[in-house]
């Protein structure tokens, strides 16, 4: 379920969205690693349907931190906390009764380093459809292929679908992963700086991946270069030290930022 | 100033690294010589085994006896010195290191009377018969006793009647021939003679010497129209065996001097049987007939629970008719003879000629093993004396006594045996390998499958699911448990655990079956709770439902054994296996054994592999559960293959181990050989029989090699299983775990 803009309880930084469907939201979202300091202080955020949105902001800001809230990911770190809500399609995803495979099967996520399986090619990316519980091999090979098509990796692997996936460059490998994510038809892809490790040229194409999906999926990337951000997103969450400093369509942001810290850290001054 | 400074260090820093790199390549090398010093040494404590039989030429002497008058020749223990004895009864004593002839004895004959048939009467003793053309039998002894003096050796012969009788004949016959002569001296010194005289007609003749009384029989009525063409007692006295002219064969039992009767009787060729001996042991009788065939038959039990004499080892067909069989006065090895002086050395339990000769062109008159069994004197008809030096050292051993099946004396049929020792020479040694082979991979097997889905289930707890504080508790505690000496297992395992387990044998049984049972139940209870509550308990607490259940499915064990064992097995569960199943229940059996063996492996496997699974990458796991698979999907799908070759690596290593390990085996099994896969009965593995054995084996003896070959295979066998799970463990690891 979707929710309007309107109904949205917070609307605090969210006027330039109006015409937008909200996907995720968070309500004053406080994240513990430890009960020293609250990694994520205060997050109220808002992310569009069907858009790409970026994270950016200094290192250790919580950009990671927030996206991976998302999918509960920080579930696996023992010993951490949250206090507030993260609601996804309008559901608090926190609350008990929640099936994770569920979640995470609707919201997917492509790691900064790639992380493809030590399997074939096709055992990769059917492996999500798979422990969810698809069985049918030409069912599977469809949703591989698909995928593979999504992530404009099927061209050049269509032929060696039986070969280890680490046999693959760099860059293969994070389209594989994303294709990975892809094949079991999340409504959401968080990517936390899914270039981060490659080249230029890959890098590019990764990026004309991200544009190509966001008609079909709502992506949260995370990005530690500006200039990505800038290419790729709709719209870009500048954070830092665990709080949202401004939030704003991409365009606004990186020319017209409302904070002195935000144009500081787009302008280079510190980061 | 400085800069020196620092090049004096550097310098003693790099002088370090040299000596370091030395010390350990050092090291290394030294580790792989000993391992290598220690295979060579087992390849040449066990070569032997299979070195050739083989044969020297000592003396070869053209001797001035009288041509062809030789009946019976011996020699001495130490070979120095030969007897020959002639047709008018001398004696004649050569010495070999002087080549000369020493002192004479003689029999006394009557005037023109001659020996024309001659016997011996032991394997151990020159005591022999002799049957006279005057009807005389002569029993006599050549003894070759040694005297010392001034550090020197002299054999000292001597010659003794023993006994002299004359055989009536019936009236108005004037030839009284003794045709043929058996002749036997048991351990006892009773005497045993069995002749045939001019008539045709067969005697036998048993002097008891602790009563002084004899028993005198005709046995010519029992073989019908068969004629005798050789015969023969074996050592003990119990066992007359005649040969006839058309192949039949007639078993006379003597065990009762009283009652001596026809045990068996039976063909065993075509033609005329010509020469008969029974081997060390008083069993295998060897035969041989006048085509060249030889047989090895002994007594095995029949349908009837009755012995018979049956066919049990074919040798080499001889090309000439075999004239005479020699025991050998020490194992299983025979030699035969043809007439046209071919000699065949045999060895009866491996079924296997050893040697083939021919050394002289004209047939042989007289043959004998030394008393060591270390040399044959043979005389041929041109006097022409040849002594030989007998290499023969472990003829009982060959691939097929250690590996296949064996016919043993006793047995109804061949089988796998060891059984290495008996009570004396007499006995034939088995040796079959197999049994050991068997039982070292059935504790294996036993060890194995307690322990791999142990230490494999509770590696995949530990490094997957377990809350961290639980880790660090187990994983000392399970690299603990590898420290504890194996004796102390063995121990524990053999003489508390064992009677303990057969004294609650009912409730072990119960516990296999019920503990699942209620596992599983409260499993499917557990799932009925609420998912909210459930989602409650925080990781690794669920460990804290284990006990009840535990304590339930205890008390419910405890509370039913009895009644279930007085109820259902008529109050003796032990009994009611036996008498279903067939299978006794050896107190040391393979399940306790499994268990010892499965706590001495399980921390290596656990610890192996837990590392292996914890060296799985995080972000493995991430990428998984991020796709929606479920923890155990996860584990199972992603960190269990990344980590199959270190897991198989565990695995291997425990195996090798395992298939090692001698003290627990031998503590904790009965140790019996027996090839039999119950889990109800114990095994006798390689190591333990190579620790049992080797104290006991005479260096240098067959047994001693044998287990060292045994040693060898364990190395071969542990070589291999480590060998593999590194080439395997680290193609796995190249397939799945390149992160
Ligand atoms: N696993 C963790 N345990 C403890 N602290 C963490 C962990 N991961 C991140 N943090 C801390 O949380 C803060 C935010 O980190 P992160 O979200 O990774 O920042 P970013 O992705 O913006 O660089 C940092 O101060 C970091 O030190
Ligand atoms: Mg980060």
């Amino acid at each position: 379920m979707v929710v309007n803009i309107q109904q949205a309880v917070s609307q605090k930084t969210a006027g330039f969205l109006t015409d937008e469907k909200i996907v995720i939201e968070t309500l004053n979202l406080f994240f513990y690693y430890s009960s020293d300091s609250p990694a994520l202080k205060d997050v109220n955020i808002i992310i569009p349907q069907k858009k790409v949105t970026a994270f950016i902001g200094p290192s250790g800001c919580g950009k990671s931190t927030l996206l991976r809230c998302f999918n509960r990911m920080n579930d696996l770190i023992p010993g951490t906390y949250h206090e507030g809500k993260v609601l996804i399609e309008g559901e608090d995803i926190n609350k008990t009764g929640i099936r994770l495979e569920r979640l995470r099967n609707k919201v997917g996520m492509v790691f900064q380093k790639s992380n493809p399986f030590p399997m074939s090619i096709w055992e990769n990316v059917a492996f999500g459809p798979k422990v969810n519980g698809i069985t049918d091999n030409t069912d599977l090979d469809e949703m591989v292929k698909s995928a593979l098509i999504q992530a404009d990796l099927w061209r050049e692997v269509k032929e060696r679908l039986d070969q280890s996936a680490l046999d693959l460059s760099g860059g293969q490998q994070q389209r594989l992963c994303i294709a990975r994510a892809l094949a079991n038809k999340p409504h959401i892809i968080l990517m936390d700086e899914p270039a981060s490790a490659l080249d230029p040229i890959s890098t590019g194409k990764i990026e004309e991946t991200i544009d190509e999906l966001k008609n079909q999926y709502t992506i949260v990337i995370v990005t530690h270069n500006m200039q990505q951000a800038a290419r790729v997103s709709d719209y870009t969450a500048f954070m830092m030290t665990g709080e949202i400093i401004e939030f704003n369509d991409t365009r606004t942001l990186f020319t017209n930022p409302d904070k002195k810290l935000t144009e500081e850290y787009i302008t280079g001054r510190f980061g | 100033m400085i800069k020196s400074e620092q090049t004096i260090f550097q310098r003693r820093v790099d002088r370090a690294n040299r000596r370091a790199r030395f010390l350990i390549t050092i090291g290394g090398y030294s580790i792989i010589v000993s391992i290598v010093g220690i295979l060579l040494f087992l390849i040449y404590q066990s070569l032997p085994l299979s070195f050739k039989t083989s044969m020297k030429d000592l003396l070869i002497v053209e001797l001035p006896l009288r041509v062809n008058k030789t009946q019976l020749i011996g020699i001495d223990q130490y070979q120095e010195i030969s007897y020959f004895l002639d047709d008018k009864g001398e004696a004649a004593y050569y010495s070999i290191i002087n080549r000369d002839f020493l002192t004479r004895d003689s029999i006394q004959l009557e005037d023109g009377e001659k020996i024309i048939s001659p016997a011996k009467g032991s394997l151990n003793k020159e005591v022999f018969a002799v049957g006279t053309d005057h009807g005389r039998i002569i029993t006599s002894e050549i003894r070759m006793n040694p005297r010392y003096q001034d550090n020197r050796r002299f054999i000292e012969p001597s010659l003794k009647i023993l006994d002299t009788f004359t055989v009536a004949l019936p009236p108005e016959t004037e030839v009284n021939h003794i045709e043929k002569i058996a002749f036997c001296q048991n351990e006892d010194g009773n005497l045993f003679w069995s002749w045939l005289d001019h008539t045709g007609n067969l005697h036998l003749k048993i002097y008891n010497s602790e009563d002084d009384i004899s028993f005198d029989y005709l046995l010519t009525e029992y073989l019908g129209r068969e004629k005798v063409s050789t015969l023969t007692f074996s050592y003990d006295g119990e066992k007359l065996i005649i040969g006839s002219q058309t192949g039949e064969l007639f078993w006379f039992d003597l065990s009762d001097e009283e009652a001596v009767y026809l045990r068996q009787n039976w063909k065993s060729s075509q033609f005329a049987i010509t020469a008969l001996a029974f081997l060390i042991g008083n069993s295998s009788l060897v035969i041989g007939d006048q085509t060249g065939l030889i047989e090895v038959w002994f007594p095995v039990r029949d349908e009837n629970d009755q012995f018979r004499f049956k066919p049990i080892h074919q040798f080499k067909e001889m090309s000439a008719a075999v004239i005479q069989i020699l025991g050998s006065p020490r194992d299983r090895t025979f030699l035969a003879i043809d007439e046209t002086g071919r000699i065949q050395l045999n060895y009866s339990t491996s079924n296997q000629t050893q040697l083939e000769f021919k050394k002289s062109d004209y047939p042989v008159v007289a043959a004998s093993f030394a008393p060591k069994a270390d040399g044959i004197i043979l005389l041929d008809q041109k006097q022409k004396l040849g002594m030989y030096q007998l290499k023969n050292e472990h003829p009982e051993a060959t691939l097929k006594t250690l590996f296949g099946k064996v016919w043993y004396e006793g047995y109804i049929q061949p089988e796998f045996v060891w059984q290495s020792t008996g009570g004396s020479d007499e006995f034939e040694a088995k040796l079959s390998i197999v049994p050991l082979i068997f039982g070292t991979l059935k504790g294996t097997f036993y060890a194995m499958i307690f322990s791999v889905p142990l230490a494999l289930l509770a590696a995949i707890y530990v490094s997957q699911f377990s809350p961290r504080w639980l880790s660090r508790i187990i994983k000392p505690t399970v690299e603990i448990m590898a420290a504890l000496p194996s004796v102390v297992i063995g121990f524990l395992a053999g003489l508390y655990f064992s009677p303990l387990f057969e004294k609650h044998l009912m409730t072990l049984v119960l516990y296999t079956f019920i503990l699942p049972l209620i596992f599983l139940l409260s499993i499917f209870l557990w799932r009925l709770v609420p998912e909210e509550k459930r989602m409650r308990v925080p990781m690794g607490w669920e460990l804290l439902f284990v006990i009840p259940v535990l304590g339930i499915s205890s008390l419910a064990v405890l509370g039913l054994s009895n009644p279930i064992e007085v109820t259902l097995f008529s109050s003796n569960f032990k009994q009611w296996l036996f008498e279903t199943s067939g299978q006794n229940y050896d107190q040391r059996n393979s399940i306790v054994v499994g268990f010892a063996l499965g706590f001495a492996v399980i921390p290596i496997i656990f610890t192996i592999s837990e590392d292996a699974l914890s060296n799985v990458p995080n972000s493995l796991s991430s990428a998984s559960l991020a796709l929606g698979a479920s923890r155990w999907q996860t584990v199972r799908r992603v960190v269990i293959p990344a980590a199959a070759g270190g897991i198989f690596a565990a695995v291997m290593l425990g195996f090798g181990r395992v298939i090692g390990e001698t003290m627990i085996v031998l503590m904790a099994t009965g140790n019996t050989p027996i090839l039999d896969l119950s889990p109800l009965n114990g095994f006798r593995a390689m190591s333990a029989c190579i620790a049992v054995e080797i104290p006991e084996a005479p260096v240098g003896g067959t047994l001693y090699r044998v287990l060292f070959l045994i040693a060898f295979l364990l190395f071969i066998f542990t070589f291999i299983i480590n060998s593999l799970s590194a080439v395997i463990g680290d193609r796995l690891r190249k397939k799945y775990a390149r992160f």
